[in-house]
């Protein structure tokens, strides 16, 4: 029963595939799979239920679903379910479009599985699934040898994070004897700390947090859909989720609400930066989710789960629904260029539903995303000032970008030339999400911040009229720079220098950081060991030989000449090598031997002549250890 | 019943040799058919196996009473799974097509000498029997190696032969070390470890574990041990290669565990930590030599040596006694055991599908190939499925290991398992490539005309993958099995 919400997809996908024929069946099955996950998942929602798995050897694989984990089991599927509209409808490349939703599918079983676990061994097997679903998706057009690239590189710098999760259900093991989350709290303080720290790292990179961010840029070598899925509720969600969930214990550790803290801020503002900085939607809209993502583990680090919380659900409906819209303009004008686009005139429809998510992502009220938007920043105030005040920046940012990009991106401009015009699913599915990101409004009314605290199964701190001030102040701030850059035309350049902008733009020169003083030492290091290690190879064959050749003398001389010919054999096999071995055979090797070797089946001279050189190197072994043997027995009594 | 699984395919294989030529086809079907009873003899014992019981289903023969050595067979919770591979894994290297060399009937019987003598390995409950077979596998594989290899064969088989024998030597010395402690002088190995002869801390029972531990050291192989290793599997024929990586590496492994262990429990215990230290740098520099690797079949010989790495860092920390928790170590003992059996399977299903792309491309060089996937879909799918098992992806039997290994050495040796963990992102890495390199990208025009896999090579390569998956998803069987030794293990 509570493994529905992760069968329902696993078995959905097997569908999806097996109607690979039937193309727009296994379009329907798509999103209808995904549908009865949504369902599945109410389902287990409401009955909190929880279910074990046993491996044996004293280990399960625990699931429930408590905590913020009931609205996220039902919101992973409920995008997907419009991601996979958009998806189905999409009929340009319909070869390969079953392999994409069926791996889309299953990228929602592994994420459901990673939602609902309650142990840290079945987290980290959907957090690597996660991982490696996307892999597949990032590498979808494989024909295309940059994008397995991609793929790879994002996939390896996650797997990197997810060592995390290896020494932090080590560390809790070593401590309790049990990997369960229940049991997190009863382990000592060290333990705990080692524990904490593994879970930063993992969801640091898969959060997309500084310094693991750029593989974000990677995985944008995906198609449309998967990004969309891979920046709202799957995968990226997976690092704050876990945070979320584990914070009452992981705050006990002193150090985890200023590093979680520390990393946030400094994410936001750096990733803020870099979507302010490019000049390619999809990247910009990626360097917006680490920022996001930033903003929502400051507020974890305060220990305010349920605004990190309802800024995770915020960010999931407008990520999707803005990313959804930037393959509308790919598909429209060809290429994701901010300078190319202003699709506002030629797709007056789409732009307004772009519109919505730009509101919301730059937060402005009465949106939902504003309201969590406002309780991160109170939580931000609340642990220091200058946190709160950072945070106020990265929200002033947020603004600021997600003007542009709007702007940029579907504001007024020519027609010009338009390659394709939006299906009516892709439509449709921006239409719900824009409909949810309003709806998500309601928080502003009286009981808003109830129940998100109901929800997220955390606390929540209500805003003072200061901070309201300072925010909505900031907003119109951010409106009014957008505003009069667009006028004066600097909302492409940002009056920056084209170095500078490339530099911010390119995350802050991380990605070649990383491959100077990562990528490159360590596959020179590689290099540089296999060289070294054929030399030893060729070292060992010498002594080995050597070795064999003074065996051989030592017995020539020791052994009685009445065994003269095997003795022959003996040196001569290792000494002069084959030809002469070849001769000691001749003057009468015993038959028997050579009887059994070739009665093993080897025919051929050549063959022989080794097999019978192998046999004289055999028994001389034997001979020797006998030799120990009994000499060891006689003296030992 | 165990016996049979010896002496059967041991017969078999001397009528195989006695076919007349005419009949030479008759050599196949006849060693596939007999592969079949081991098969049948693991199953059989499997399900008459009692959890939480030593040794069992013992056979006994005496052979040479007058000193103290017998005929004795039995599984305990370590033997079992490593016959049951060993029954699989020949079955599918029987079953994969090969050339020949115009020699069927020599090479199918030198396969099913090989298979009794590998199972009696494993089975062997007395010291010398158990050295017999062991040095007997040298000769089998040798054959293999020489007779029906590619490339430079032949000195790769002398390499082989030479380097493991020379680590039998080894061995040797330190079994009749063990046997001149017995009292009275026994080479029973249940009657050893259940009385230890061997004192512990002085200077005999070092030596003693030195002597068998660079024989084990050489077989596994352990850096730097290992050279012999990569040459002999890139010149092998696919399915001795799948024998080898499989099957005799894992005898290496096994005598760690049943006689540097077992039997010498305080002495390992003793060195448990520079044990681990070595199974550590084995885990890095093979993931690291991997990497550099543009020879698919030396790449995944290299990777061979990292894994088996982490089978001992999971034995060497179920070892050490005294630290970290009973819970910690029993879980480490069974993740190296796990990973025996997933190694095999995983590596073996590698080795094969290498063989599958020797036999159309000629050649193992990686960046001959590319964009194979839309050619091969039954060849890249297996390949992946394989290289992700591998790489320890969930789901796939290698986690299962290397979890339980990671998981239970951090409680023992935390600073081990953490500098181990990064071998499995430079795995990941590797394998990636590997997988991008052959499969992905542009397929080049010469490959217009490639074959995806047959039947015949299906029917070997789907069982594997089969288990992998079904040890990844559900292997509570096994573990329940393996488990009967973890805990006598990590209890001391």
């Amino acid at each position: 029963m509570v493994w529905l919400p992760v069968l329902t997809p696993l078995i959905g996908g097997v569908v999806i595939a097996a109607l690979r024929r039937q193309q727009t069946a296994a379009r329907m099955a798509s999103v209808l799979a995904m549908v009865a996950t949504v369902v599945a998942a109410a389902t287990v929602a409401a009955s909190q239920a929880a279910g074990e798995w046993t491996w044996g050897g004293g280990l399960d694989l625990a699931v429930s679903v408590t905590g913020f984990g009931r609205i996220m089991v039902i919101l992973v599927p409920l995008i997907a379910a419009l991601v996979l509209i958009f998806a189905a409808a999409n009929s340009e490349e319909d070869r390969a479009i079953v392999k994409l939703l069926v791996v889309l599918t299953w990228f929602v079983a592994a994420m459901e599985l990673l939602v609902i676990a309650a142990d840290f061994l079945t987290l980290l097997i959907g957090w690597e699934l996660v991982g490696a679903a996307s892999w597949v998706l990032i590498g979808h057009e494989w024909r295309d040898p940059d994008r397995p690239r991609s793929a790879r590189e994002a996939f390896v710098t996650t797997r990197f994070g997810d060592l995390g999760i290896y020494v932090a259900a080590g560390a809790v093991f070593a401590a309790t004897g049990s990997l369960q989350y229940t049991d997190l709290a009863a382990a000592s303080p060290g333990w705990l700390a080692i524990v904490a720290g593994g879970l930063v790292l993992a969801a640091a990179a898969k959060s997309a947090q500084v310094p693991f961010s750029p593989w974000l840029f990677s995985a944008m070598a995906g198609p449309t859909p998967v990004s969309a899925l891979l920046h709202s509720a799957t995968m990226v969600a997976a690092g704050a989720y876990i945070l979320i969930r584990l914070q009452p214990t992981l705050s006990m550790v002193n150090w985890f609400a200023p590093v979680v803290v520390g990393i946030g801020l400094i994410t936001a503002l750096a990733g803020g930066m870099v979507a302010l900085a490019q000049q390619d939607l999809k990247k910009a809209l990626a360097g917006s989710t680490s920022a996001q993502y930033g903003l929502m583990l400051i507020a974890v680090g305060a220990g305010f789960t349920a605004a990190a919380a309802g800024q995770l659900t915020a960010h999931a409906l407008f990520k999707s629904l803005l990313f959804l819209a930037a393959g509308v303009a790919l598909h429209a004008r060809g290429t994701l260029d901010l300078s190319k686009l202003r699709l506002g005139s030629a797709l007056p429809r789409i732009a307004v539903l772009f519109g919505i998510g730009a509101l919301a992502l730059g937060a402005v009220p009465p949106l939902g995303a504003a309201f969590t938007k406002e309780a991160v920043l109170a939580g931000a105030f609340h642990s220091g000032i200058w946190v709160g005040l950072g945070t106020a920046v990265a929200g002033l940012l947020s603004t600021v970008y997600a003007g542009r990009l709007h702007m940029l991106g579907y504001g007024p401009g020519p027609i010009g030339e338009i390659h394709g015009s939006p299906r009516r699913g892709e439509v449709t599915a921006l239409g719900i999400l824009a409909a949810l990101s309003l709806a998500l409004g309601i928080l502003w009314l009286p009981g808003g911040d109830a129940i998100l605290e109901w929800a997220a199964d955390g606390a929540i701190l209500a805003t003072t009229r200061a901070e309201i001030v300072l925010s909505w102040a900031l907003v119109a701030l951010g409106i009014a720079v957008v505003a009069v850059a667009w006028r004066r035309g600097r909302l492409v350049t940002l009056g920056l220098p084209s170095r500078t902008r490339e530099f911010i733009a390119g995350w802050w020169g991380l990605p070649s950081a990383a491959r100077v003083l990562i990528v490159d030492p360590v596959s020179r290091l590689g290099q540089g060991l296999f060289v070294a290690d054929r030399k030893v190879v060729a070292r060992l064959a010498d002594a080995v030989a050597g070795f064999g050749e003074l065996m051989s003398r030592i017995l020539k001389r020791v052994v009685d000449r009445s065994i003269d010919a095997i003795v022959w054999g003996i040196g001569a096999g290792t000494i002069q090598g084959a030809e002469i071995s070849r001769l000691a055979d001749d003057r009468g090797v015993d038959g028997a031997v050579e009887g059994l070797a070739s009665g093993i089946g080897v025919a051929g001279t050549q063959s022989r002549r080794t097999q019978t050189g192998m046999s004289y190197h055999y028994y001389t072994m034997m001979m020797i250890g006998l030799v120990v043997a009994i000499a060891v027995a006689a003296f030992w009594r | 019943m165990l016996t049979l699984a010896i002496f059967v395919p041991l017969a078999v294989a001397a009528i195989t040799l006695a076919i007349p030529k005419r009949h030479e086809r008759l050599a196949r079907p006849l060693a596939i058919w007999t592969s079949f009873i081991p098969l049948i003899v693991v199953a059989v014992s499997w399900a008459r196996f009692e959890i939480g019981t030593g040794f069992q289903l013992v056979e006994s023969l005496p052979w040479i009473p007058s000193l103290g050595i017998s005929y004795t067979v039995g599984v305990d919770g370590l033997s079992l799974p490593l016959v049951a591979l060993t029954a699989v894994l020949f079955t599918v290297s029987i079953v994969f097509p090969v050339d020949d060399r115009g020699k069927a009937r020599a090479y199918y019987a030198t396969f099913l000498f090989l298979e009794a003598i590998s199972l009696g390995v494993f089975l062997s409950l007395d010291l010398i029997l158990f050295f017999v077979f062991w040095d007997l596998s040298l000769v089998g594989m040798y054959f293999l190696i020489g007779v029906w290899g590619h490339g430079d064969a032949q000195r790769s088989a002398l390499k082989f032969f030479l380097y493991t024998l020379l680590g039998s030597l080894a061995l040797l010395l330190g079994i009749l070390g063990i046997y001149l402690y017995t009292n009275p002088r026994t080479f029973d190995m249940v009657e050893i470890i259940a009385t230890l002869p061997v004192p512990a801390g002085g200077l005999a029972a070092t030596l003693i574990f030195v002597a068998v531990g660079i024989g084990f050291a050489v077989k596994t192989p352990l850096v730097p041990f290992h050279t012999w290793l990569p040459p002999a599997h890139v010149d092998a024929p696919a399915p001795a290669s799948t024998i080898l990586a499989g099957v005799l590496l894992k005898m290496g492994t096994y005598g760690f565990i049943r006689i540097s262990l077992q039997m010498l429990p305080e002495t390992f215990q003793r060195y448990a930590l520079p044990l681990g230290i070595i199974a550590v740098v084995s885990i890095l520099y093979g993931a690291l030599v991997a990497m550099a690797q543009t020879n698919l079949k030396r790449l995944i010989a290299y990777t061979s040596v990292n894994h088996m790495g982490y089978v001992i860092l999971g034995i060497a920390a179920a070892g050490a006694l005294g630290i970290g928790s009973e819970a910690s170590r029993s879980i480490a003992m069974t993740g190296a055991v796990v990973e025996m059996v997933a190694h095999g399977l995983i590596t073996g299903a590698l080795f094969l599908v290498s063989g599958s792309i020797l036999a159309r491309g000629k050649t193992y060089e990686l960046d001959q190939y590319g964009g194979l996937a839309g050619k091969a879909p039954r060849l890249a799918g297996i390949t992946i499925l394989a290289a992700f098992a591998s790489l320890g992806l969930p789901g796939l039997a290698g986690f299962v290991a290397e979890f339980q290994i990671f998981a239970g050495t951090l409680g023992v040796f935390p600073w081990l398992a953490a500098i181990g963990l990064l071998g499995i992102v430079i795995t990941a890495a590797l394998f990636l490539r590997m997988i991008q390199q052959v499969f992905l990208g542009d397929l080049p025009v010469r490959w217009e005309g490639w074959k995806d896999l047959r039947r015949v090579e299906m029917w070997a390569l789907v069982p594997l993958g089969a288990l992998v998956v079904i040890i990844g998803v559900a292997p509570a069987w096994l573990i329940r099995v393996i488990d009967t030794l973890s805990q006598v293990v990590a209890r001391g």
